[in-house]
């Protein structure tokens, strides 16, 4: 009699097999060694077969095995695997939770998954129980420090906005270099703000799986040269429905604050630079102000400066030290509040299975006027409909509701208070916010009481799956997705602002919805022969459409400034709607071929076309090979007993990037111009290029993994070569062509680099454990070819350095150095292009690689004790060997170049000859005498920093006592993020991008930038 | 078996949906270069389009006056911005890599290709209209060239031998469609090749443009246009009856000086006077001279161009035209540019009497009217006496005055030979490099002297 049954070998990966002879039949049960609770779902299989079962809602299992069988692998998800001996007919199986990492676990791979064991190409896993509770408002943050050569950078402190992720490097100049993200099979977009990593409620992840080399990422094919990021959200378990209760509330803060003058230093710096202008006038600029004698001018400019202190000390005297504002104080929000309260229940028979949670988090900005709150609901489902039919969906809707502040170079934006002089009183006497020409610069508070800055997005992402089974091995699955963006982004400035004065108050809303439809269809087949060759294939399609529609509505002159939507403007000024599609057609392919286990191979490629491809090559192939070798299972090996596992791997492969392209950028096009009140017409809007297509990432690796002393000791180590081709670049053309650039395919660059990671047990007993987990990874981006022609992208801006050259990493500093002031007459001075003499006019300096904001190292080192029902968790993560440059440096530390508050490390400016200082001669600069600081070594400085990341010790209440109080578990902790940061760089944080420049060449700038968050939490998690 | 079958059939049924057609998506913004000069409606809207790329920021939509009025300013302006571009251009110590430079000089090629474009296809449009649409095109495309070869030519026109001065390349009609084609490796024109096809264009746009045409290039801007050509040759008779031209034509078209100096400026739509000026509103069109010498009192930015009080006290207390000036920020400020959302005047009447003021001078002739008559047009609108017997300087003195930042300092100055900040008229820093971008892409481009 031959018999079919389902094998569900875990929650996530669903194969399928026969079960075949019965000769004996062995029962069991399958108990949770914590607390004797039955485990349902466990799978029970037969030692070097597939042929197996799974445990029922009691945890007990029955199963048909030849005579002569020896043992049983018992699996089960979140728990240990053991191999338990088949002795008599019935066994008791108390399965160990699972705690280090082992060659067992399951690692998801595009569209299927694989044992650790087992898997040739190189993806690195973040466990979501890592992370959960971590708090930080977006999930890509959590994932800074954990896994090797994934390099995260929050550009600023502000909440829930721009996130850069780096795998392996950057790989192009125009395209992104953000990893994809797949959000249970369905691809993951931005919106036109905010991070979109931001919408997903990471408590609901139960893994991320990196794809790092191009075995692992080609089946993405043409998006996934920046690696892909796998998020798998939780399934419900079989068993009784678990509820699970989680708050959390604590305190926000900045990392740092800086030093600025007070109004004493302050008046007694520009006074003393008023002087110093009057004698450089005098003296050496050539007087050509006709002053009559030196003293005339020192009366002048001491008039002038003390005119400006009387304008700027409002209504209290400056001389009596009336007022003394610290303006930086008012750009913070002290103690900001942090909140997440989630409910989520789990449960299921070993039919169907749910996972429900709803979720708020709540958290104000450390800076003012700036908030973010995320309220997420999901559903993820699966009901096994049939015998071979399986059904499932996963659902999530997120609503985000964030308080937004402007671009860090605007004088809006909170930071850009330090600005303003410490003289200046917060307020008139009637109790209003002084503003120009009293406050230097315009008052951004002015903006928190005036204007609104309000965006609120929602997220609708999920799919539904069919998975049969058809055949003896062979599987289809079908997805069907949807990834559902609308967002509104709706500002006001009242007409006391700087963005509504003059204009009677001014408004604009932009909406946005993006609708991306994904379906997945591909078959699974898994084979063994004779027990020697195990074959595991993947084919199928995949197409995707994807639809923006984009509003746009701004208007001016309002009647009422407490109406602030647009039905109060007096004139619509502008608006557009704008759509735009794009699909994607898809064929890939996988095959994995072990034989016995020892010698691994896997074949992987991928065909996409795009439609925004040129017509010339409209499809591109992404094929990738990888090999692994387990030689610990050797017989020459197995003396080596404190050698319990060795793998060395291999890989090759192609993949693509397709987002240096817009979705028409191939094709000649002319748009509408406007012109005039009535007028308009067509102008060309693109010189199109039929060649267009991906960019190229070739990628070689080649790496080992090992396990010692019965694998207490895991570690693995990859080198790898990745060198991008075919590199899109707005190739800069004659202007008679009518245009300046056209986008072509022609540079080139590469990445190299090592990755090393390696997790102990130190300590096991019986109460104490002490767990390490060490990732380290080392890239080296260069340059290789720009348009051919080209050598070099020069700095455009007078306060940043960035270039691209080729032979040099992407984005490097080239510029002026710096040398100090001269010490006969307080000069800025620079060194010549001979590197040894110096100049004091800036214009005459050498130009020279004065820093790399690409990071040499970076790591993270997470120890993990427990204690009997303590546990504590330290990550600190650390990058090294980048520079930052300051942009804001030749405001605010400039010798008093302008009236600017300046940083108090300018005290040290020069004052006497003979005197040693880095800072010049305090010089106001009023007559345009002398240069006002530009961008050079002065203010690029070096940025490694080593961060306390995240630290949480949680008391989990024993099973005893939580069970007393009817509770299935009960944890209560604390934790912290960024509460410790030990680095040389003297702005407010070293780890910073400001945003209005940010992007592939213009990284490691400041400018006014908030300092990251550095927050502390309590919370609370039960479980019912 | 039937499973399978169903499966199969419905991966089909997906896979067919999304069939090779489905890849060819059109920009729904926009339409495909080929279909944008298929009909005479279409053309005609690429007409109408090119007088935007004219009014670039870069070029008529303010780069191109201020610029001139900077590195002419000889002490009557102060650049005060933290730009340092424009601060190279006010202090003739332009780099080659100067972003406004390079910009303007792309900005007006790129109002030359769409004009080719639209003479190579005129055989499309409504043979109505065909004259006039040639006309026009020729007229930007001659006002592009205009500018190009006055800012960026070697030297004048008259500082040499203007057949061997070095002009800028010459391109006439499109080239290839791919931008990268060597085709566009072009070398430098003489400076007279240059202004032979300025003349030849604005002769066509003079003789079939209509007298009026809305804001739309016209009859007596393409006179006054050729008259300010003529002047940068030193040609008066020419210069003298192309300005005549232009006041016969406006007088009696309705175009005539508006009643007060003050009103001429900051408006929304052309007055009597314009001529010619690029349209802005606040949904189109740039005005960076009033970006640059207005105060963010009126929403521009902090005022980087500050006016002397040296120009101040050129204008006599009981000129009206020095009660434009706006003292704001520490500073005077410049009244013409002072208002948000404005356009940009181009070419007003008030210049042509001037023009014929001055040419009738230097030839003792009164083509027209005579010079004291022309030159009261504007002396008079300002309250000021009537000069019977004015001498050129008093002319050209009020040429200044009337004209004051409105982007013709520099050709002004250098026609008249003057010596600005130190520099002699036909100084190399007096001219415009040729930018890097462009020498960097096209080994065929020399360089102006005294740049590198």
């Amino acid at each position: 009699m031959r018999k079919l049954k389902l094998l569900v070998l875990s929650s996530i990966l669903l194969l399928t097999q026969q079960l075949w002879a019965q000769n004996k039949t062995v029962t069991g049960k399958v108990t949770d060694s914590r607390d004797g609770s039955p485990v349902v779902g466990a799978s029970i299989v037969i030692k070097g077969t597939t042929t197996g079962t799974v445990s029922g809602a009691d945890g007990s299992f029955s199963l048909s095995v030849p005579n002569g069988t020896k043992k049983l692998v018992i699996t089960g998800v979140g728990f240990e695997a053991q191999d338990v001996s088949v002795e008599g007919s019935s066994i008791q199986v108390s399965m160990k939770p699972q705690e280090a990492r082992n060659l067992d676990e399951v690692i998801v791979t595009g569209y299927g998954s694989q044992v650790k064991r087992d898997v040739t190409s190189v993806i690195a896993k973040v466990k979501g129980s890592e992370v959960q509770n971590m708090p930080v408002a977006d999930l890509s943050q959590t994932l800074q420090g954990r896994a090797a050569g994934v390099f995260v950078e929050a550009q600023n402190g502000k909440i829930g906005e721009g996130i850069k992720i780096r795998v392996r490097g950057s790989s192009t100049l125009n395209g992104s270099n953000e990893p994809l993200y797949v959000v249970d099979g369905v691809p993951l977009v931005g919106g036109v703000y905010g991070s979109a990593s931001s919408d997903i409620n990471f408590n609901d992840v139960e893994s991320f799986d990196i794809l790092k080399d191009a075995s692992a990422a080609a089946i993405y094919g043409s998006r996934a040269a920046n690696g892909v990021v796998l998020i798998t959200t939780k399934k419900g378990k079989a068993g009784k429905t678990r509820f699970t209760l989680n708050t959390q509330y604590g305190v926000q803060n900045p990392t740092n604050k800086r030093e600025f003058l007070n109004a004493a230093e302050y008046i007694e710096l520009f006074t003393e630079a008023a002087i110093n202008t009057a004698k450089y006038h005098y003296n050496r600029a050539g007087n050509w102000r006709g002053y009559a004698s030196e003293a005339a001018a020192i009366t002048d400019m001491t008039n002038y400066v003390r005119g400006r202190f009387n304008r700027y000390s409002g209504h209290s005297s400056w001389q009596n030290l009336e007022t003394n504002t610290n303006w930086q104080d008012q750009a913070f929000n002290d103690d900001a509040g942090i909140g997440l309260i989630e409910l989520s229940a789990s449960g299921g028979n070993d039919k169907s299975k749910f996972y429900i949670s709803g979720s708020i988090n709540k958290q104000d900005g450390i800076l003012i006027a700036n908030k973010f709150k995320r309220m997420s609901l999901r559903f993820n489902f699966d009901n096994q409909l049939t015998n071979w039919l399986k059904v499932g969906l996963n659902m999530s809707l997120a609503k985000t509701e964030r308080q937004r502040v402007s671009d860090d170079n605007a004088f809006n934006t909170p930071m850009q208070l330090v600005a303003l002089a410490p003289i200046t009183p917060l307020r008139n006497l009637d109790g209003v916010l002084y503003n120009t020409p009293t406050t230097t610069y315009y008052n951004g508070l002015i903006d928190v009481e005036d204007a609104k800055n309000h965006a609120n997005g929602y997220r609708n992402q999920g799919n539904i799956f069919f998975e049969s089974r058809i055949a003896k091995g062979l599987t289809l699955r079908n997805e069907l997705g949807i990834d559902l963006v609308n967002q509104s982004d709706e500002r006001f400035w009242g007409s006391r602002t700087d963005g509504g004065a003059g204009i009677g108050g001014a408004a604009w809303a932009q909406w946005f919805r993006n609708m991306r439809l994904v379906t997945n269809n591909y078959f699974s087949y898994l084979t063994s022969i004779n027990e020697k060759h195990k074959i595991d294939a993947t084919l199928g399609m995949s197409f995707e459409n994807r639809y923006d529609e984009y509003s746009f509505v701004q208007g001016e002159n309002f009647a009422d400034e407490t109406i602030t939507t647009l039905e109060g403007a007096g004139t619509i000024t502008d608006g557009t709607t704008t759509h735009d599609e794009n699909n994607f057609l898809s064929y890939f392919g996988r095959v994995n071929y072990s034989l016995n286990r020892k010698y691994l191979l896997s074949l992987s490629a991928r065909a996409d076309a795009d439609s925004r491809f040129g017509t010339n090559n409209k499809y591109g192939l992404f094929p990738a090979a990888s090999i692994g070798w387990i030689m610990s299972d050797e017989s020459f090996m197995k003396g080596a007993q404190w050698l319990s596992f060795l793998k060395l791997r291999a890989s090759y492969g192609i993949t693509g990037n397709n987002t240096g392209l817009g979705f028409y950028s191939a094709r000649s096009a002319y748009g509408s111009v406007k012109y005039a009140v009535d007028g308009g017409g067509l102008g060309i809007t693109n010189f199109g290029n039929d060649d267009l297509r991906w960019e190229k990432v070739a990628t070689a690796d080649l790496g080992f993994e090992f396990g010692l002393f019965n694998n207490r000791v895991t570690g693995e180590f990859s080198w790898y070569n990745k060198k991008t081709t075919d590199m899109l670049l707005a190739v800069p053309t004659p202007s008679p062509s009518g245009t300046t650039t056209i986008l072509a395919n022609i540079g080139e660059m590469e990445n190299k680099g090592v990755e090393f990671s390696l997790n102990t047990t130190n300590i096991s007993s019986k109460d104490f454990k002490w767990t390490t987990a060490l990732n380290i990874a080392r890239n080296k981006n260069k340059v290789l070819k720009l348009d051919g022609n080209q050598k070099e992208i020069l700095p455009t801006s007078a306060r940043f350095a960035n270039a691209v050259i080729i032979g040099q990493p992407i984005g490097i500093f080239y510029g002026v150095k710096y040398a100090g002031a001269d010490p006969a007459n307080g000069d800025p001075l620079y060194y010549l292009q001979d590197g040894k003499t110096t100049t004091n006019v800036y214009g005459d300096a050498g130009q020279f690689i004065i820093g790399d904001p690409n990071p040499d190292w970076i790591g993270g080192i997470n120890n993990t004790f427990t204690w009997k029902g303590l546990e504590l968790n330290v990550l600190f993560q650390g990058v090294f060997g980048n520079q930052v440059q300051d942009g804001g440096g030749g405001f605010m530390s400039a010798s008093a170049d302008w009236f600017d508050n300046q940083t108090r490390d300018q005290l040290q400016r020069w004052k006497t000859p003979g005197q040693i200082t880095q800072v010049p001669e305090a010089r106001l600069n009023r007559f345009g005498d002398f240069e006002s600081p530009a961008i050079s070594t002065r203010y690029v400085y070096d940025a490694s920093y080593v961060r306390l990341k995240n630290i949480t010790l949680a008391y989990n209440v024993p099973q005893r006592v939580a069970s007393k109080i009817k509770l299935s578990n009960a944890r209560i902790y604390i934790s912290g993020v960024n509460l410790l940061t030990f680095t040389d760089y003297p702005g407010w944080d070293p780890e910073v991008n400001t945003d209005y420049r940010s992007g592939n060449i213009n990284q490691g700038s400041d400018f006014y930038a908030a300092p990251q968050i550095k927050s502390i939490v309590v919370g609370l998690s039960i479980g019912l | 078996m039937k499973k399978l079958s169903i499966f199969i059939a419905i991966a089909g049924v997906v896979s067919l949906a999304s069939c090779d057609k489905k890849l060819d998506l059109q920009n729904p913004q926009a339409i495909d270069a080929e279909v944008a000069f298929s009909t005479s409606d279409k053309v005609k809207k690429v007409l109408a389009g090119n007088y935007s790329s004219l009014g670039d920021g870069s070029l008529f939509g303010g780069d191109a006056l201020w610029m001139s009025e900077l590195m002419a300013s000889g002490g009557d302006l102060n650049w005060v911005g933290t730009f340092p571009d424009p601060r190279q251009i006010w202090g003739k110590t332009i780099q080659t890599n100067n972003t406004y430079v390079a910009a303007t000089y792309s900005a007006a090629y790129r109002v030359i290709f769409n004009s080719n474009n639209i003479l190579a296809h005129i055989d499309v449009v409504d043979p109505a209209d065909k004259t006039r649409v040639t006309a026009e095109a020729k007229f930007l495309r001659a006002l592009a060239y205009f500018e190009l070869i006055k800012y960026f030519g070697e030297k004048p026109f008259f500082a040499g031998s203007p057949a061997t001065l070095k002009g800028v390349p010459l391109i006439t009609a499109p080239g290839p469609t791919t931008p990268l084609d060597d085709f566009y490796k072009l070398p430098r024109a003489s400076v007279d090749a240059v202004y032979q096809q300025i003349i030849a264009d604005l002769t066509d746009a003079e003789t079939n443009l209509p007298a009026d045409n809305g804001y739309y290039a016209n009859k007596p801007s393409a006179s006054l246009a050729l008259a300010r050509v003529y002047l940068q040759q030193d040609k008066f008779a020419e210069a003298r009856d192309a300005a005549n031209r232009c006041i016969n034509v406006a007088t009696v078209n309705g175009f005539t000086l508006v009643g007060s100096y003050a009103s001429a400026f900051n408006n929304d739509e052309n007055t009597t006077e314009d001529l010619f000026a690029v349209q802005v509103t606040s949904q189109a069109g740039t005005n960076s001279c009033f970006t640059f010498f207005s105060t963010d009192t009126y929403g521009a930015r902090d005022g980087d161009i500050e006016v002397t009080d040296a120009h101040y006290n050129k204008y006599s207390v009981l000129d009206n035209r020095r009660n434009l000036f706006f003292f704001e920020a520490g500073a005077w400020r410049c009244g013409k540019w002072r208002d948000v959302y404005k356009n940009v005047k181009v070419m007003r009447l008030a210049e042509a009497y001037l023009t014929r003021a001055e040419c009738n001078q230097r030839l003792s002739t009164s083509v027209g009217a005579t010079v004291a008559s022309d030159l009261h047009q504007t002396r008079g609108r300002a309250g000021l006496v009537l000069l019977a017997a004015p001498t050129l300087q008093q002319i050209l003195d009020e040429r200044e005055l009337e004209l004051a930042f409105e982007g013709q300092g520099l050709w002004d100055a250098k026609r008249l030979r003057l010596t600005v900040d130190g520099n002699a008229w036909n100084a190399d820093k007096m001219t415009f490099p040729i930018p890097l971008r462009e020498r960097n892409v096209n080994a065929n481009l020399s360089q102006n002297p005294g740049y590198n």
